[in-house]
């Protein structure tokens, strides 16, 4: 097959691939509707502020393996629908900024600056408008880089790396991870090779299960969606519950300020907004592509860049669109390029592309990195398929952005009102319940609270959580490649050391994790110090 | 970053682990070594990963606690845990605890009082996807998890929030339960 022809096959395996029902004798895909399910879904649940995107990606995933089970088939419906989720979580975080000055999720924290003055001005309608139209603007710029990156990358990668290199990359990226997520880079690298001791319980070639204590709960491993889902949501949870016990204040009176302003976004509107939209669709796109850096700090970036641009008469901070349309371009642009490194090395670098590759590992048939993007002609590779699949979901989620994203992201503030220490319990019993229809046994359940301990202990220590979970989930992928690399170099103890490729990735690990062991200086926005410090 | 006397607490208690693990847990406690012969080849064994790993922390915690012996400021000074956080935390276990007793054992208890009796005795086994037996341990335990959790958290208890618990747990067996015939609710799926 060309490899036009793999992008025809992926798009007709969405368009085309087996119909949930039937209109008029037409039949709608049942990956469409996964797509906008999902999508309607992040929306819903990004304008709930203590929901968010990962959450909802994380609790979705039991309940679609259940629906969809672990054969291929299952791939394009579960990972549009995850698309969908984490695309609209995208711009419904910005909602409840705009509306009640509260971020739904934490990279719309910039969007309350500017967006919340526009509503007490009266132009609620405007700034949610100006939100939507950049914030899909910057995602459709960022998926649009990572159809045409993710791909090159991938060839690259499997053109010129062996085993050796392979693992040296896995390395780096751990060590990447490790030095840019939290406040040090010693204790995210404790984080990441804690990770690996998790991820090596249960497990290993032999006939007896290493470190299981000789115990049967043991031998089996730890479950994969169980204690990720312990670690990144329930462990979060348990702070977010002590943090409210504590301060048991009353939830404020929201005041309602009557719309009467300006609320429409004309064309050319939408056109002055552009160069605003552009330079932090751009800003998003090259920080979401490299591992383990946040949203939020391309929000901030996207914002700073956009405030010295400006030269209108309302300043940044007091109620711009300009503001607004910064702050979303670059936070949106973010969620696809950070699956660059996922599909093309097989590396998560989020939260949320954890929950892409845990979907992927879970059905099997698909295994994100650089073997999915071998474009053979004499035999279908069915990965690339799926690849290209997954491109037109995102395209597909995208559409449905622009055409209604914005009239069900008006529609969500209602969800705004509901108070935490309501949501939270509620998400406590969704998570376990969710758990327990994948495993189907109590003992998942208390995997899941023990994983929420250390998850709660991790950042009560100010340990970041991140590293820990990316290296549990990529610990089997870097013993395989220590295991081949070392049968390949014939028992040389320094085969991680023979190639000037690995030397210089290794080189390169090392130079991360000093260059950013410096003292900090403290950040300009709390937000973006919240988000590296947690 | 916490205090410097907790921050090389941490780093004491992680190195101490570490050595463990890599020196002691990981090479008695799996089958191959890290490095071990087999048909004249040599192979990476077991042991080998949980060594690196260990290995890892132990590095990386002896140089996170000579960075804190260096360090002369404390730049905050709460403490991580105190008091407070025993006492909810210890008030939070005692519900979840009662929780998942509750939903483990509600419906099985139940079908034993109130189930049929005599020659027609039935096992929860055989009941658990039957009306009513397999929502009474998930209502009951769900019920007793989300409107605990709400009062104890707010310090109060309020009748708005015994209505919004039952909605939360009927949502949820309206999403997991109710479409599909795969799915068991807990803890049906353990008898």
């Amino acid at each position: 097959m060309s490899p036009l022809e793999y992008v025809w096959a992926g798009v007709m395996a969405v368009i085309a691939g087996p119909a949930a029902f039937e209109i008029f004798g037409v039949g709608i895909p049942i990956t469409l509707l996964m797509v906008f399910g999902g999508f309607l879904l992040g929306v819903v649940g990004g304008a709930t502020p203590g929901l968010a995107g990962p959450f909802l990606m994380a609790v979705s995933l039991p309940i679609l393996l259940s629906i969809f089970g672990f054969t291929p088939d299952a791939l394009l419906p579960v990972l549009g629908f995850l698309v969908g989720v984490m695309k609209g979580a995208t711009v419904g975080g910005s909602v409840p900024a705009i509306l009640f000055n509260t971020p739904g999720t934490p990279d719309a924290m910039m969007t309350t600056l500017d967006g919340y003055p526009m509503a007490q001005k009266g132009q609620a309608g405007k700034a949610l408008r100006t939100a939507h139209f950049a914030s899909v603007s910057g995602d459709t710029f960022s998926d649009l880089v990572l159809f045409t990156c993710a791909p090159f990358l991938a060839i690259i990668v499997e053109a010129y790396l062996g085993f050796g290199e392979k693992a040296a990359l896995i390395i780096l990226s751990m060590a990447f991870i490790a030095a840019v997520v939290g406040v040090s880079p010693m204790k995210g690298m404790i984080a990441a090779f804690l990770g690996l001791l998790v991820a090596s319980i249960g497990t290993g070639e032999d006939f007896y299960s290493r470190l299981s204590l000789g115990t049967e709960v043991l031998a089996s491993g730890v479950p994969l969606i169980a204690a990720v889902m312990g670690v990144l949501i329930l462990g979060e949870v348990l702070v977010a519950f002590e943090n409210m016990w504590r301060e048991r204040r009353s939830q404020s009176q929201i005041k309602e300020v009557a719309q009467s302003g300006d609320n429409h976004l004309s064309w050319k509107e939408r056109k002055a907004l552009m160069p605003f939209i552009g330079i932090s669709a751009l800003v998003g796109t090259i920080i979401g592509a490299l591992p383990g850096i946040g949203s939020t700090l391309a929000a901030t970036l996207g914002y700073a860049t956009g405030e010295k641009m400006h030269k209108g008469p309302v300043k940044f901070g007091q109620g711009t669109p300009e503001g607004i349309a910064s702050t979303e371009a670059a936070n949106s642009a973010v969620s696809g390029s950070n699956l660059i490194p996922v599909l093309s090395l097989g590396i998560p670098g989020n939260v949320g592309a954890v929950f892409i590759i845990l979907a992927a590992e879970s059905i099997g048939g698909f295994n994100p990195g650089p073997t999915v993007f071998r474009f053979t002609t004499s035999e279908v590779n069915p990965e690339l398929v799926i690849a290209f699949g997954l491109f037109t979901a995102m395209m597909l989620a995208n559409i449905f952005n622009w055409v209604i994203g914005g009239r069900i992201m008006a529609a969500c503030g209602i969800m705004s009102k509901i108070p935490n220490q309501v949501l939270l319990p509620m998400v406590l019993l969704l998570t376990l319940t969710a758990i327990y229809a994948q495993e189907t046994s109590f003992v998942a359940i208390y995997f899941a609270l023990a994983f929420a301990v250390l998850g709660y202990l991790l950042r009560k220590l100010r340990i970041p959580t991140l590293p820990f979970v990316i290296a549990f989930i990529l610990a089997g992928n870097l013993e395989h490649a220590f295991r081949q690399a070392f049968a390949v170099s014939g028992g040389d103890p320094w085969f991680l050391f023979k190639s000037p490729m690995s030397l210089f990735f290794l080189a390169l690990s090392v130079a991360v994790v000093i260059f950013f062991s410096r003292p900090k200086k403290p950040a300009a926005n709390k937000a973006v110090e919240a988000e590296r410090d947690a | 970053m916490h205090s410097r006397r907790v921050e090389i607490w941490l780093a004491i208690f992680f190195a101490v682990f570490a050595a463990l693990t890599a020196f002691v847990w990981a090479p008695l406690d799996s089958e191959t070594a890290a490095i071990y012969e087999f048909r004249r080849q040599v192979n990476i064994g077991d042991a080998m990963l949980p060594m690196v790993a260990g290995s890892g922390i132990l590095l990386f915690s002896v140089v996170h606690l000579m960075l804190q012996l260096r360090r002369l400021q404390d730049e905050d000074v709460d403490p991580p845990f105190d008091r407070l956080t025993l006492f909810f935390y210890a008030s939070f276990g005692g519900l979840l605890a009662l929780s998942l007793i509750v939903m483990f054992w509600a419906g099985p208890l139940a079908l034993a009082l109130f189930g049929p009796s005599g020659d027609d005795s039935v096992t929860y086994r055989q009941m658990r996807s039957t009306f009513p037996w397999k929502y009474i341990g998930f209502v009951l335990g769900g019920f007793t998890l989300v409107f605990g959790l709400t009062s104890l958290i707010e310090g109060r208890i309020r009748w708005v929030r015994v209505i919004s618990s039952i909605l939360a747990v009927l949502g949820l067996i309206l999403i997991f339960d109710v479409p599909f015939d795969t799915i068991l609710l807990p803890p049906n799926g353990d008898f």
